[in-house]
């Protein structure tokens, strides 16, 4: 056969149209390589099918072009990561001339991003203004907080006095000296009454008044230990609720409260003795 | 659509190697009407034909790279992707259940006239009826419903050899049918 009778012995249209078996279709590629008039009557046929396909032409659905780009568009982006590494020349040139679709993409991108900022602002807006409020009760809190803590330590200490108050009584080891206004018949205060703990063991010696009267800020209480008949100095003291610990007494016959000048006196002024008791 | 650019067969090759989308652009806005054809040609149904189209596209772009214009135009690789992809999807279960649905009876008369979609008056079909009736039956076996040449040998109880001169001779016709 020669090269013209293979031409036209239908292997062209044949191979063209994909309806030529494998071995034909292989002989048909040596042939074209090889016959520069097997490859032009191939294109003939080529250009005349591509021709009347076109001019046959049937549009498809339009949404299908949209489908086809939004899919090539990830795999133009992984296309383009995959080869950035081998040639960043390569990867401008397909870049550069933007594409409609991509433009499109673009502009959506950009209006949703200005969406997300304009909602962000607001938001961060929303969110100082919270801020602010919740800073503001939180300082208010802090302060409450100090000052309940406050409260509480000043409750505590008092508490401690009571409980303090409380032993001293409840110590089986503490003699009880009761002194009273009606004991000094020279007495500026007949109702006056105060009570002295004194430690049988330790010696020390504990005030509860019960009632005086309030001294002028210039004169103090001073309260005295009779021992052996003389007047011994246990102390002065400030009118207090609760125990007022005194000073040590190693021994005496009996407990009395003068009304001194200011950080008291050496000796006892007897006109103002307000009580006394024995031991 | 309205790309004024054109592009020379071997540029758009090398742009469409590229990934350039424009050149792609172009390729579906002057294609996508010819290839869509030939598919509903074959499937004789529009929406699995639009599937197909667009699975025709994305092949185009994933296999550019395995285009050899050595072996013949760009659009004729097109074609041949698209009556391949058409074939399969013929095949698959897919479309024998759309044509169940359809209540079209299984073993459609091909000649008949009685397809969903009335494709005769387009494309290649058209040329067909100009075929004698034996040679529109093996071009429609053979083009449009992707049997091989032994498959038709046995169907039609007719010799191998004599398939393969019937189909290369209803071809030259249909050549002459084109021109």
């Amino acid at each position: 056969m020669n090269i013209k009778e293979y031409i036209l012995s239908g292997i062209v249209e044949s191979y063209v149209l994909g309806l030529a078996n494998a071995e034909d279709a292989a002989e048909f590629e040596r042939m074209s390589a090889a016959h520069i008039e097997v490859r032009q009557a191939r294109e003939e046929f080529e250009l005349l099918l591509e021709k009347r396909s076109l001019e046959n032409s049937v549009a498809p659905p339009r949404n299908i072009r949209s489908k086809i780009f939004s899919e090539l568009q990830i795999e133009s982006d992984r296309y383009l990561d995959e080869n950035r590494n081998i040639s960043t020349i390569q990867v401008e040139e397909a870049k550069s001339p933007a594409p409609v679709v991509k433009m499109n993409w673009l502009k959506w991108l950009a209006a949703a991003s200005v969406i997300l900022l304009l909602g962000s602002t607001a938001l961060n807006f929303y969110f100082f203004n919270r801020y602010k409020h919740y800073s503001a009760q939180y300082d208010q809190l802090v302060a409450r907080s100090a000052e309940l803590a406050k409260n509480e330590q000043a409750l505590r200490t008092s508490l401690q006095e009571y409980q303090n108050s409380l032993s001293h009584i409840r110590d089986t080891n503490m003699a009880v000296v009761r002194m009273a206004g009606s004991s000094v018949p020279t007495s500026p205060d007949p109702t006056s009454a105060a009570t002295v703990y004194w430690d049988k063991k330790s010696k020390d010696v504990y005030l509860l008044v019960n009632n005086m009267p309030a001294p002028s800020s210039d004169l103090q209480y001073q309260l005295w230990a009779i021992v052996d008949g003389k007047p011994v100095d246990a102390g002065v003291f400030d009118m207090k609720e609760g125990v007022i610990k005194m000073k040590n007494i190693p021994r005496a016959q009996a407990f009395a409260i003068t009304l001194e000048k200011k950080g008291g006196s050496a000796s006892p002024t007897m006109e103002q003795m307000y009580v006394l008791g024995r031991v | 659509m309205a790309t004024t650019t054109t592009y020379t067969e071997k540029e758009l090759i090398a742009l469409l190697k590229q990934r350039d989308e424009k050149a792609f652009s172009y390729l579906y806005d002057n294609y996508s009407g010819a290839l869509y054809s030939i598919i509903i040609q074959i499937l004789e149904n529009t929406e699995l034909a639009s599937d197909v189209l667009q699975e025709v596209f994305i092949n185009i772009w994933r296999k550019i790279d395995t285009y050899d214009a050595a072996k013949g135009r760009l659009y004729t690789w097109m074609l041949n992707i698209s009556r391949n992809a058409s074939i399969d999807q013929l095949r698959s279960k897919n479309y024998q259940n759309s044509q169940k649905n359809q209540s079209i009876p299984e073993n459609v008369d091909v000649f008949g006239g009685s397809s969903m979609m009335s494709v005769d008056s387009i494309g290649l079909k058209k040329m067909l009826e100009k075929l004698k009736m034996e040679q529109r039956v093996l071009i429609e076996l053979a083009y449009f419903k992707g049997y091989t040449h032994e498959e038709i040998a046995e169907m039609e109880d007719i010799p191998l050899g004599t398939v393969k001169t019937r189909i290369r001779n209803a071809l030259i016709q249909l050549r002459t049918l084109l021109q």
